[in-house]
């Protein structure tokens, strides 16, 4: 296998001595990868405008349609899921019993999708008053071996999804919007390396900031702002909001502090968090569009003493 | 002919991309997706040979750099998956005096991953991505590799059936 990748010198040298078939297939190769370098190189510089920006945009039109087609298809998979999950619980029970288990879980499981979506619909509708949201479903999700936290969701431009936008479920922050097609939208989950938030401790209001670490269960580290201020466990934090509501608006939570560590070297704490989102149970989403409501202020007018 | 097994080759390709994006990440294991991609890609190299598995692995990359919800540098995995597929390929032309048995395949999938997967994180740390973390990258590359080689058992001998019946007939009397 290695003779045939001989340093370019000799192959060239030696290139009329060559068959023409290993010819042909190093000069494949050696474009291919000539190719893939030209584009790493010409997309590696993100704030010039990327040329592969309208590749990015074909591709979506293209798969987006076929993604959410394909997320139809999700249902009898999450029964598939649910039902090696609950393989362990039935096997103490008899061989009768487990039967009309199987039976009666697996109309459980299909009738429990619908509902959880439902409620969770629902969730958004209590948060709704105070945000106009744009309901959209996750229907592509990338994997870790990409190492990014990043999913698809079926809401574009076309209906009023922008970059840096906040997202959110009925339970908490999910992330915030990075690309934008008509049909589809790209969230980077909070989770990512790459994304931080503004988080409040519910507690005390003290001011930090929630960054991602990476791993697949989301959690994440929490800063303060104030080296002296310490969060607790137990203690909630949620978005301080950043201005003109974007990318994150005020008051979604974040989720809970498990455990506070010293800070090696420096002042102050490292708090790791548990989201509120589990990352990888994410279905239906709001994304918000709209600032939220504020309550009318007058203002006081006081006499002095 | 040839643009009949082109056609497939992109059919197979779209279809592994969609699925792996949207339907396998709901059954991944720690995280980690099966690669249709890169096994349809092994199975076309397997099958073609070296340029084929070069061309492959770029197309499919390709789609995986630029489809939702992909975020990082375009090129990353089309260099990757390129790479995995000529290395797939040329195993298939040292064993052509026979089609590769099964532990040859699932010997190529592992290869395959691993090369894909390692190049992949490289030129993510080369392009100071923040997100790679190698002290990840061990456990994701097993879990990786061992749920590769669960799919490629349904995936390659289907791909590689279908590409051996639209081989012209003076290739299938000497291939096997």
């Amino acid at each position: 296998m290695l003779k045939d990748l001989g340093t370019p010198a000799k192959g060239l040298v030696r290139a009329t001595g060559m068959p023409r078939q290993i010819r042909r297939r190093r000069t494949v190769l050696v474009l291919v990868i000539l190719a893939c370098f030209t584009l790493i190189v010409l997309d590696a510089r993100r704030s010039a405008g990327s040329p592969v920006e309208p590749l990015r945009e074909a591709a979506a039109g293209v798969f987006g349609p076929l993604e959410s087609t394909a997320s139809s298809a999700r249902q009898p998979v999450d029964n598939l899921r649910d039902r090696f999950a609950e393989m362990d619980r039935l096997k103490a029970e008899n061989e009768k019993l487990k039967k009309d288990n199987e039976n009666l879980t697996e109309e459980l499981t299909t009738s429990d999708y619908a509902r959880n979506r439902a409620q969770e619909l629902d969730k958004l509708l209590k948060i709704a008053p105070a945000y106009t949201m744009t309901p959209a479903r996750v229907i592509g999700i990338g994997g870790a071996q990409t190492f990014s936290h990043t999913v698809t969701i079926d809401a574009g431009t076309a209906d009023g999804v922008h970059t840096d936008m906040t997202v959110l479920n009925g339970t908490g922050l999910v992330g915030r919007v990075v690309r934008t097609t008509a049909g589809t939208a790209t969230v980077l989950l909070i989770g990512d390396r790459n994304s931080t938030v503004g988080g409040r401790l519910n507690s005390t209001l003290a001011l930090g900031f929630v960054s991602g670490r990476g791993d697949v269960a989301g959690t994440l580290d929490y800063k303060l702002v104030d080296p002296k201020a310490r969060p607790k466990v137990g203690d909630r934090i949620v978005t301080w909001g950043s201005s003109g509501n974007a990318p994150y608006v005020p008051g979604v939570p974040i989720g809970v502090v498990t455990s506070v560590t010293p800070n090696e070297g420096s002042l102050g704490s490292t708090a790791t968090i548990k989201p509120d989102v589990d990352p990888t149970r994410i279905d239906t989403v709001g994304v918000v569009t709209g600032p939220p409501a504020r309550p009318p202020r007058a203002q006081i007018t006081g006499k002095g003493n | 002919m040839i643009a009949l097994r082109i056609g497939l080759a992109a059919l197979f390709l779209m279809l592994a991309v969609t699925v792996q994006t949207s339907v396998l990440t709901n059954i991944a294991v720690a995280g980690v997706t099966c690669d249709l991609t890169l096994i349809v890609v092994i199975a076309l190299a397997l099958s073609r040979g070296p340029e084929w598995g070069a061309i492959a692995g770029f197309v499919g990359g390709l789609l995986m750099d630029v489809v939702p919800p992909a975020d990082h540098t375009a090129g990353r995995w089309a260099l990757s998956l390129a790479i995995a597929g000529y290395v797939a390929g040329l195993i298939r032309r040292e064993k052509s005096s026979g089609p590769v048995g099964p532990l040859g395949v699932a010997l190529t999938v592992v290869l395959g991953t691993a090369i894909s997967f390692f190049i992949y994180s490289a030129t993510g740390s080369l392009l100071h991505d923040p997100s790679v973390d190698w002290g990840e990258f061990g456990v994701r590359l097993g879990i990786a590799a061992g749920y590769d080689v669960v799919g490629a058992i349904v995936v390659i001998p289907l791909v590689m059936w279908i590409m051996g019946r639209v081989q012209p007939a003076r290739e299938r009397r000497v291939a096997p």
